[in-house]
């Protein structure tokens, strides 16, 4: 039997960073088969490469016997290998049945002249290609919403309209690329049935990218497990769900500082003012609710982590406490001051400081004006020099790369300028949002152990972290989110030997 | 079929009526302004194809209208040195065809380097292509350089009288309409919405804002044409018609009649023609109050009057008050 679909040693660099290195896998015809990893692992670049949106820098891909890689992507849909993407992407303000419409242009016969003279053959060929959108847009029960406009549907229907949109084309071979994203459970079963239901009616071979691993492990045959751009497991669900490589890469290895460890068994008795408080907060992107209502409060002098798998909500919380995301529902009090409607860059001079996710460090300042500008805020010259003074002595290697421009620092160093940015205002409350993400292992000891120190120096940190041991280690108290809802909270050395908390990352299987 | 020919017929046997009553009936002053509007209807609908409906952004298109007009005038003054004043109609018809096809692939040639580019690089870049033809046209002195075509006490014929003129809009615009109510349309509005979706749905990108860019630039050819040998125009153009004021003013038309619908750009058009006109009264002060009505426009309607949708007969109807609406909106 051939694959479907086989990639062989492929690898994408971006720059000088490797997002994919060496990934080979064979998809088996009509099989359903997940593609799994934790943030940043590069799952998603994978499927770029599969359609086309990028030509990888080195191996092959074939389809069906036929190398792929490097064709334009909508020679590779012509092909027969459609795709769902991880953010939506329809056509907004077209109506649901001409999204579906655009992707059937390929098989039109009509041409340009018949077009613009209404040929008959423009007619037959207009009504054929309409009858067999309202067929696929039954199937999802988009049928009576055909001529609404597309970006007005609720968040599921954006996605089943996606993946109609996707059969059209008449695919060989359906990439979905994390379809069960902010569906709530109740959708994800029925989602779940029709995967199914859709290989067998269409003939097709389904490559799913999915955190939502309840959907992975029951759904798929096959589970390729990718980690910072490599192939780390391979095999059925039950293979790969007890891989020790797999458990190491959702739940990270375990913090080996014991200063981080020692600074939360010492001061855990120690009660402190409430510095936030956040009271039934619910945070939604456009119909789908992320954050679902939760409560959590950081004392002063804490380190709280919030963690939780990918989806969970947790850069959501994160961005509607510093106001960067609107709040639908809930209350944020900060020492006592209700902020629903402080603006983000008030908070700043209230002492609230954000170290976001993906660093957005300025990549065309140099490290010492990016430090400036993390300093914006205050006014006293030599507060600002004791800043840079603090900055450098957290992280030397910022000292040594003053004048070099924010853009040309690895990932780590970038990492670190963020940090080191967030405190230059001088806050109370710092929020780091996925310190760990996508940097190298070794230079996450040292960001950690930085966090250690500046948590002894009395910051109060809310800390963001999908490497959860870590997480553990560092902080005193966590809440363990599971898409927007808080399920899981308290100290954090017995969340750490908690077996739920595993549980809440890997789901369980239900074969 | 049938049905389609009749309406087409009967609108082209109106306009030609129309045409006999503005010789007869209508004032001389009327009759430009309308001319001036039938010309701008055809480059605002021009350019929303490619501005509105396609999403890519062109400032540059009076280069293509120049293209055109020289091509048109060209052929016209070349074949009435052959032909009398008896074949008008056809010299007329001839010039536009030669129009669109210059135009058509000056479109091409623009288009295929530059529709790579997005947003703000690929408007500098039609920007420079616009006054790069404007520059060529102004430094060939085959066709009088700066001081204008033709040269000499030779002059434009003026065949495009109000109904010529208003049949080309016609016939321009109902192409545009079928073009972008079509698989093709829908697949050029696919990519304004969303290009990488696009490509992941089949549609080759660049090959269809290449064409895009074509017909839009054969649309604007046809202005262009029509413009050169507008009956109550001056018989003669000269580059300094084609400056890059002339594509902002194409800019403000579909701006102001609503980015991406073509009755939009047909009000917009109609409405820069009229508005200049009626301001004229308050003489030099009149780009202001121009200016001002679109900072307003901008602040309180950035849509555009029409927004994406397009003006129905049926959609009319509903507005009369009283009236039954078939769909609560």
């Amino acid at each position: 039997m051939t694959a479907a679909l086989a990639l062989d040693n492929v690898e994408m660099v971006f720059g000088g960073l490797r997002a994919v290195g060496g990934v080979s896998f064979e998809v088996p015809e009509k099989s359903i088969f997940g593609l799994i990893g934790p943030n940043g692992a590069g799952k998603t670049t994978v499927f770029n490469c599969v359609t086309g949106v990028y030509a990888p820098t080195r191996g092959a891909v074939t389809f069906h016997g036929k190398r792929i890689d490097g064709l334009p992507a909508w020679h590779i849909a012509d092909l027969g290998v459609a795709r769902t993407f991880q953010n939506i992407r329809l056509f907004g303000t077209m109506s649901v049945l001409e999204n579906v419409l655009v992707a059937s242009h390929r098989t039109s016969r009509a041409n340009l002249f018949d077009v613009v003279f209404r040929t008959r053959k423009h007619a037959d060929d207009e009504l054929a290609m309409r009858k067999r959108a309202m067929e696929l847009l039954e199937i999802f029960n988009l049928g009576d919403e055909a001529a609404e406009r597309a970006s007005s549907l609720p968040y599921g229907d954006q996605r089943r309209l996606e993946i109609a949109r996707a059969l059209m084309l008449s695919p060989r071979v359906l990439l979905l690329d994390e379809p069960a994203a902010g569906m709530n459970s109740a959708e994800a079963q029925v989602l779940k049935r029709q995967i199914h239901e859709l290989r067998d009616r269409f003939d097709l071979t389904v490559v799913l990218v999915e955190h939502n691993m309840q959907v992975v492990m029951n759904v798929c045959e096959l589970v390729h497990v990718m980690d910072r751009g490599e192939t780390i497991a391979h095999g059925t669900p039950q293979e790969v769900q007890n891989h020790p490589k797999v458990l190491e890469a959702y739940l990270g290895k375990g913090g080996e500082e014991p200063a981080c460890v020692t600074a939360s068994a010492s001061e855990r008795e120690k009660p402190a003012e409430t510095l936030l408080s956040v009271k039934g907060l619910e945070v939604a992107y456009g119909g789908i609710r992320a954050v679902k209502g939760i409560d959590l409060e950081v004392r002063r002098g804490e380190l709280v982590a919030l963690i939780g798998a990918n989806g969970a909500g947790k850069t959501t919380t994160l961005k509607a406490i510093a106001r960067a995301l609107p709040i639908k529902a809930g209350e944020v009090v900060f020492e006592g001051k209700k902020i629903n409607d402080t603006p983000p860059h008030a908070l700043v001079s209230m002492g609230m400081a954000l170290s976001p996710e993906g660093r957005a460090i300025f990549p065309n300042l140099t490290v010492r004006e990016n430090l400036e500008m993390g300093a914006f805020t205050v006014r006293d010259p030599a507060a600002i020099a004791r800043g840079f003074e603090q900055a450098v002595s957290l992280f030397p290697r910022l000292g040594e790369r003053m004048t070099q421009l924010g853009g040309t620092l690895s990932g780590g160093e970038q990492q670190m300028l963020a940090i080191a940015r967030a405190l230059m205002s001088q806050p109370k409350l710092l929020l780091l949002d996925e310190p760990s993400l996508g940097i190298a292992p070794v230079l996450v000891d040292q960001i950690f152990e930085a966090i250690g120190r500046i948590r002894a120096q009395g910051m109060t940190i809310l800390l963001v972290e999908q490497n959860t041991r870590r997480a553990l280690a560092a902080a005193q108290r966590a809440y363990v989110l599971v898409t927007g809802e808080i399920v899981l909270s308290g100290d954090a050395a017995e969340l750490a030997v908690d077996p739920r908390v595993q549980g809440a990352y890997l789901g369980e299987a239900v074969h | 079929m049938l049905r389609k020919v009749v309406i087409i017929a009967s609108v082209l046997a109106a306009l030609a009526g129309l045409q006999f009553v503005a010789g007869q009936a209508l004032d001389p002053y009327v009759i430009r302004v309308l001319s001036v509007c039938g010309i701008n209807v055809m480059l605002a609908v021009a350019l929303n194809l490619v501005n509105g409906t396609t999403g890519q952004f062109s400032i540059g298109h009076a280069g293509f209208m120049a293209v055109g007009a020289y091509a048109g005038a060209f052929t016209s003054v070349a074949l009435s040195h052959h032909l009398s004043d008896a074949y008008g109609p056809v010299i007329l018809i001839v010039s536009a065809l030669a129009s669109v096809l210059a135009a058509g692939l000056t479109g091409v040639a623009v288009g295929v380097p530059s529709l790579r580019l997005r947003g703000d690089y690929l408007a500098i870049v039609t920007l420079g292509f616009g006054e790069i033809i404007r520059i060529t046209i102004e430094s060939t002195a085959a066709v009088g350089g700066s001081q204008g075509f033709p040269l000499g006490a030779e002059s434009i014929p003026a065949y495009a009288s109000l109904g010529w003129i208003w049949a080309a809009a016609f016939l321009g615009v109902l192409a545009v309409w079928n073009l972008t109510h079509s698989s093709y349309g829908r697949a050029l509005a696919a990519i304004r919405e969303d290009e990488i979706a696009a490509e992941a749905a089949g549609v080759p990108t660049t090959r269809y804002k290449v064409l895009a860019f074509a017909v839009s630039a054969m649309l604007a050819g046809l202005a262009g044409c029509m413009f050169a040998h507008d009956a109550t125009g001056g018989q003669h153009i000269d580059p300094g018609a084609f400056r890059l004021d002339k594509s902002v003013d194409m800019l403000v038309m579909i701006i102001f009649g609503g980015l991406g619908s073509i009755t939009g750009a047909i009000v917009g058009g109609i409405f820069v023609a009229v508005s200049l006109e009626l301001l004229r009264s308050v003489q030099q002060y009149r780009l202001i109050v121009y200016a001002a009505l679109l900072i307003g426009m901008m602040l309180w309607r950035p849509q555009g009057l029409l927004g994406s949708r397009e003006l129905t007969l049926k959609g009319l109807l509903r507005l009369v008050p009283g009236r039954k609406t078939e769909r609560g909106t």
